[in-house]
């Protein structure tokens, strides 16, 4: 019984039904094409030139090497292709060995995308701390401003308890601020607000804007506190963290954009991913910042493990915000008070304090909260679901 | 010889895959997207091409997909060297102050609107120099830029003309891609015409319109006798005239394939297609019947997976938020479940876009096809290599890769 199939030189379009017959030699064979109707010999093919090309389930495509790139045979029916293919294990051979190279690449591939991550990984936190210091001061600046602006019309306008520059409260505040910086070496000027809010937080911009919602003010129950989580901010800035960090999720972003293939969409996962690539390096930061916090409290007596008590106590029951402690960005406070208790062991003491009784008083009176009314934050948009 | 057919009779085109396959094809391909963080996509994509391409008979040959992953995944690593820079641009603009980024996000729009007519252009280039038909391979020449330059001075017409120039855009389009194909050192020839396109579209815009303004009337006047805007029966009427339109587009575009490709000549070979745009319609129904079954069935999923994370906050035939978030805090397994859902839900909504529509379109452009004439073709010889060897990665990058 012959086998019939569909024959393609390569060279025309012409289809020729063609007869195939397979004629066997010692270690090799050859391939008889031979027209169907006449028997005339079209083509012989070299059993070890033989290979199969990708087709539909049901049919064989053969080609062979050194035949014109689209010369075929063409043959249908899974019981000749069972034939065929027992007649010729060769191509059995052939198609593992191409899978196998198929899935070596892809593997290969996949390690190398793998390492490409891990370099990331750990050099960006390295990377973006170069690259800050090539950012100029002035860029940082505007970006600061930018994003103050912007926070403004979020949080419908930033209102500053004690506008006064030459207030005891603000004069002292400006005195911590130079003091905290004196060693830093940075090209910024400290610009320190304390904020009407209801929500307790702190936090700084790039190009040395801190800002203290005044509900966390409220909740400081001494000094130490308040100038822990101040140091720990001013840190922030000394080490132009928030620059860093806006080019390290850039990066993140770029990585991720590259494993979706996606170069242009900005999409929920890339958001999400980052989030979670960027916890590892705001951890670096946060122990950056509190080492820093640590060394002011060197220069000045207090006692900078304070702001962890001050960060616990106004994160304690908040629920969302515990929620949120999935993705969080801060070291767990347990480690983190051991680590300032270990930098404050050896701090010499006889230091001058950071506030005189009369300052922190004014301080704490800067957004109307007396020290008796520790109680009763004021509610300013009384957002809070609680 | 083959030569059954009788001359200048039409043969039909036969189109012989399966959904079931191409779904055991696409599920087997998103298993394997996990462990290679992604980079099987070219691999899947190949896979794909290979499925629709060998399962199109025309005149009892098939048609046969030569490229390979490779080929794809060269064409992306290209297409990150063109993005980078971008990128960085879109960085630098995101830092400076808001009017400056607008003006920047707008030009690297328009930048990008451009680079996609290029990449859409070399797509079309690297799958028909990669497709053989009875041993002969097609391709495409032309340049990829001068096609970009047309469909961006094309675009800016349209938007002068709010979408009026829009069927002398498509002809001239479709013009420029079909007398830049070949098969073999046959040139393809094209004959359609604005003219072919200016009835069925102004038809449909106006039809557009005037449902539209219709939708917008109706829930507007809703809207305020109930006096607030939030009330859902106002917003009826919008979401029935935004279907209206939906249809009266694919109305329309099966009009526009049919007349274009009908419009198209090889030789002495004759190209027929009818698209019936009741046929489209309903693979965009079937489309939406099955993402709502499978969105359905993740959600009854998500929930019994959420009950078994956080049963507590689900004691008591109620749903305490507070319980629910203590439980949730801290928990590496949540994290993976919120990524794995997302995965789901991303994977189901293209299985269900790519098993309904892009099955369906491809099916539908086939099997409505014939083609008279065809022997003409026996005397076609094949053209000499094609260097397109950059693959085509901006197109994959730029999401204009079309199967
Ligand atoms: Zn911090």
């Amino acid at each position: 019984m012959t086998i019939v199939g569909r024959y393609y030189d390569g060279q025309s379009a012409t289809v020729h039904t063609v007869a195939l017959h397979y004629l066997a030699e010692y270690d090799s064979g050859t391939l008889l094409i031979g027209d169907a109707a006449d028997g005339s010999e079209i083509a012989r093919w070299a059993a070890s030139d033989l290979y199969l090309v990708p087709g539909r389930r049901d049919e064989m495509r053969l080609a062979a090497s050194g035949q014109p790139a689209g010369a075929r045979v063409v043959v249908r029916g899974a019981d000749t292709i069972a034939r065929i293919r027992a007649t010729l294990p060769v191509l059995g051979t052939k198609q593992r060995r191409e899978t196998t190279r198929q899935r070596r690449l892809a593997v290969t591939a996949t390690l190398a995308l793998v390492a490409v991550i891990a370099t990331y990984l750990y050099g960006v936190p390295l990377l973006a701390s170069r690259i800050v210091g090539l950012v100029p001061p002035a860029w940082e600046l505007r970006l600061g401003a930018t994003v103050a602006s912007q926070l403004q019309s979020s949080l419908g306008g930033l209102q500053i308890c004690d506008p006064d520059p030459g207030s005891l409260a603000n004069r002292a505040l400006t005195r911590f601020g130079q003091a905290a910086m004196a060693e830093s070496g940075s090209p910024f000027a400290l610009d320190i607000n304390i904020v009407r809010s209801d929500i307790p937080n702190a936090f700084a911009l790039p190009g040395g804007q801190v800002f203290f919602l005044s509900a966390l003010l409220d909740q400081a129950q001494s000094p130490d506190e308040f100038a822990g989580v101040l140091a720990h901010e001013i840190g922030h800035v000394a080490h132009r963290h928030g620059m860093e960090q806006l080019i390290s999720s850039a990066g993140t972003g770029a990585l991720i954009g590259f494993i979706l293939g996606d170069m242009t969409g900005i999409s929920v996962a890339a958001g999400l991913g980052s989030t979670i690539i960027d916890a590892r390096f705001s951890r670096d930061a946060e122990r950056q910042a509190d080492a820093f916090a640590a060394q002011v409290a060197h220069r000045l007596e207090f006692d900078a493990s304070g702001l962890v008590d001050l960060l616990n106590r106004v994160g304690e029951d908040d629920d969302f915000a515990r929620a949120l402690a999935l993705l969080s960005t801060h070291p767990l406070t347990d480690d983190r008070k051991a680590a300032l208790d270990r930098l404050g062991q050896d701090r010499p003491s006889g230091l001058e304090p950071p506030f005189t009784p009369a300052e922190w008083q004014a301080i704490k009176a800067m957004c109307g909260g007396a020290l008796d009314q520790r109680g009763t934050p004021i509610n300013v948009g009384a957002t809070k679901t609680k | 010889m083959v030569m059954q057919h009788g001359p200048g009779r039409p043969v039909p085109v036969v189109f012989t895959g399966t959904r079931r396959e191409l779904a055991g094809l696409l599920l087997r391909g998103y298993a394997l997207l996990l462990p290679t963080i992604g980079l099987y996509r070219f691999w899947l994509l190949t896979w794909k091409r290979r499925f629709y391409w060998s399962n199109t008979d025309i005149a009892g040959d098939n048609l046969e997909y030569t490229g390979n992953a490779m080929q794809l995944l060269v064409g992306f690593l290209i297409a990150v060297a063109v993005f980078l820079p971008l990128y960085a641009m879109v960085f630098y603009l995101s830092t400076q102050s808001n009017q400056a980024a607008i003006v920047g996000y707008g030009m690297i729009g328009v930048t990008l609107w451009f680079l996609a007519g290029y990449a859409i252009y070399r797509a079309r280039d690297f799958r028909l120099s990669r497709t053989l038909w009875r041993g002969i391979r097609f391709d495409q020449t032309g340049n990829g830029w001068a096609y970009a330059l047309r469909r961006f001075g094309w675009s800016l017409l349209l938007i002068a003309t709010a979408g009026l120039a829009y069927p002398f855009m498509a002809a001239s389009l479709w013009r420029y891609r079909y007398v830049h194909s070949w098969y073999g050192d046959l040139r393809f020839g094209f004959f359609g015409s604005w003219k072919q396109l200016a009835l069925p579209f102004y038809l449909t815009y106006g039809a557009v319109l005037v449902v539209g303004g219709a939708g917008l009337g109706i829930s507007m006047a809703l809207g305020v006798s109930t006096d607030s805007l939030a009330e859902p029966r106002a917003y009826l009427p919008l979401v029935i005239a935004a279907l209206l339109i939906g249809a009266l587009a694919l109305r329309y575009q099966a009009r526009e394939l049919s007349s274009m490709y009908s419009s198209v000549r090889l030789g002495g070979a004759v190209v027929t297609v009818t698209v019936s745009a009741r046929a489209l319609i309903w693979q965009y129904v079937l489309c939406g019947m099955a993402l709502i079954a499978a969105f359905a069935v993740l959600a009854i999923g998500g929930l019994v997976v959420l009950g078994v994370l956080a049963s507590e906050a689900f004691a008591g035939g109620g749903f305490d938020l507070e319980i629910f978030f203590r439980q949730m805090q801290g928990s590496l397994i949540t994290l993976a479940a919120i990524i794995f859902g997302y995965l789901l839900m991303l994977g189901a909504f293209t299985l269900m876009t790519e098993l309904f529509i892009g099955l369906g379109f491809w099916r539908l452009i086939a099997t409505g096809a014939s083609i008279a004439g065809i022997e003409s073709l026996n005397v076609v010889r094949a053209r000499g290599e094609d260097k397109a060897l950059a693959g085509e990665g901006l197109a994959d990058a730029l999401n204009v890769g079309a199967y």
